[in-house]
């Protein structure tokens, strides 16, 4: 039996000395260190934010004055809205006039300019005429719409042959009224 | 004393204070958030003469050198020149509004006009109100709704335009009908209003004497009475009147001789307020924001409108108001984060409760 043991201790002897080449021990220990450190960091920076934040919710008296106030904010703004909608309703019922109250129109600028250019002799006074661009833009508009409305109107007369026989008729009448200059 | 003849007071009544000269005028307030207020007023005139149209003694609301005025003019379908004056000024608060009614000397100076402007900070929302009030003219007047019912007093308080446009549609007869009526209720009240004013400065005047006969309550109950003779003899008023017989019937043949100066000096003085000059106008109101509450008439642009006639201030103020809002969007905002920062907080805790 001596023998046997003595022998199996040499073979576990000679199994240690010859373990595994592990040149690269320090690197094996530092890529392991790193990447456990690595997920215990990530995982604490978020909790303790989380922790930070929400450490109210541990606080009794916190907890319940912030959800109080959470209600009420929610309950102010039901009823603000619900008060705001139901005046605005009240409002859609009352009368509601057809045309504007108004005494002068953007028409009256057109009018004097219209006047100016017959008394000038259908020219023009020298003169510089200073306009915005918004009444620029509501001229060029108007344009626009006439034009639309003139061409809804051209298609209407071309689709209705009595309207266009008429329409004739009176362009006819209104040419021999005129004087022939 | 100067006695005035009481058929002279219902003409007065009846054409209250209607001038021709005056130009036709639209008075429109912008509203600023800050409390201050632009004011356009929209003057049309048909008056040839260039000394005579747009004299500020004719203009319904305060108006100086200190505005910026534009005019311009146009051909009518009758190729009539039709005149237009705008003024324009920026009022930094409704009290400086305020003092340029005060020292107005247009058509409307003899009446008591003020505007007010408040602005409430309500967290989601701020609300915005403004408002012109003209004082009652009549102390002792009735209110007018004791005499018309609610169709009859939206008609009466509409605007001329809304009721040529009703009485001209497909139920034009309805709207003649309420038109009639709202008429002869007028009348009724106007009549009203004449005895009702008349006791009250009769009572005043005598209040001294004590004497239990012509006290305001023993007056008041003879009102009925009165305005019954004052609409049946409408022709004859003027010398039942002069010659006592009216007040003899009022207040008895003893007290008619005893109290003759003091009746007719308190219709003299009712006969002065009725006589006030008054031109009327349209007030329109612009408010910042989103409107949300008004007493006046809505126009196609959104825009407010109050036709502005004695007969509103008759007997009661006559207050012209709107409320509007705007949104505190940063207070959404922190709203909104506050809310989702307790809800998540009570979500965390419920997790980790588990």
């Amino acid at each position: 039996m001596k023998p046997e043991s003595e022998k199996y201790q040499k073979i576990i002897n000679l199994l240690k000395e010859s373990g595994p080449g592990l040149g690269s021990t320090e690197d094996i220990e530092r890529v392991v260190i790193r990447r456990i450190s690595k997920g215990n960091y990530s995982r604490s920076w978020f909790s303790d934010t989380i922790d930070f934040l929400f450490s109210w919710v541990y606080i009794v008296w916190v907890r319940r004055a912030l959800i109080s106030a959470s209600v009420i904010l929610v309950f102010i703004f039901i009823l603000q809205q619900g008060v705001i909608l139901r005046r605005i309703d009240m409002l859609s019922s009352q009368t509601i006039l057809n045309n504007r109250e108004k005494v002068s129109t953007q028409v009256d600028e057109i009018d004097k300019l219209f006047i100016e250019y017959k008394n000038w002799g259908k020219r023009f006074p020298s003169k510089t005429i200073t306009i915005s661009e918004k009444q620029m833009q509501e001229l060029l508009e108007s344009v626009n719409e006439l034009k639309l409305k003139y061409k809804d109107l051209e298609s209407i007369i071309d689709s209705d042959p009595e309207l266009q026989k008429m329409i004739q008729k009176k362009l006819n009448e209104n040419n021999r009224l005129k004087i022939n200059l | 004393m100067n006695r005035k003849p009481v058929k002279l007071i219902i003409f007065f009544v009846l054409m209250f204070m209607i001038s021709c000269n005056e130009p036709e005028t639209v008075v429109t307030n912008y509203v600023h958030p800050d409390g201050s207020v632009t004011r356009k007023i929209e003057m049309k005139s048909i008056e040839g003469d260039k000394n005579k149209r747009f004299k500020i003694s004719e203009i319904q609301v305060p108006l100086d050198l200190s505005w910026s005025v534009k005019d311009s003019f146009a051909l009518s379908k009758k190729s009539d020149t039709i005149w237009y004056r705008t003024a324009e000024k920026l009022f930094k608060n409704v009290e400086e509004l305020n003092l340029a009614y005060k020292a107005d000397s247009g058509a409307n100076k003899g009446l008591s006009r003020e505007t007010g402007f408040s602005r409430k900070f309500k967290w989601f929302n701020t609300e915005y109100r403004f408002y012109e009030k003209i004082d009652k003219n009549f102390s002792s007047g009735y209110p007018v709704k004791e005499f018309m019912n609610d169709d009859e007093l939206r008609y009466f308080y509409s605007p001329e335009t809304l009721k040529e446009a009703k009485e001209s549609s497909a139920d034009s007869l309805k709207y003649k009908a309420l038109g009639d009526s709202v008429k002869l209720k007028t009348d009724k009240w106007t009549a009203y209003n004449i005895i009702s004013e008349w006791i009250g400065e009769f009572s005043k005047l005598t209040t001294e004497k004590n004497d239990e006969e012509i006290s305001f309550q023993s007056l008041k109950s003879k009102e009925p009475g009165f305005v019954k003779v004052l609409e049946k003899e409408d022709k004859g008023l003027d010398s039942l009147w002069k010659n006592g017989i009216i007040l003899k019937m009022f207040i008895g043949e003893k007290n008619a001789l005893k109290y003759r100066v003091e009746a007719d000096s308190a219709l003299s003085m009712v006969t002065k307020k009725l006589m006030l000059d008054f031109s009327d106008y349209s007030l329109r109101i612009v408010m910042p924001g989103k409107l949300i509450g008004t007493n006046g008439f809505i126009d196609s642009s959104n825009l407010l409108l109050w036709p502005v006639k004695s007969d509103y201030f008759f007997t009661e103020p006559y207050e012209m108001w709107a409320e509007s809002k705007t949104t505190n969007i940063w207070i959404w905002l922190v709203s909104g984060l506050f809310l989702a920062f307790v809800v998540s907080g009570v979500i965390v805790r419920v997790i980790k409760k588990d």
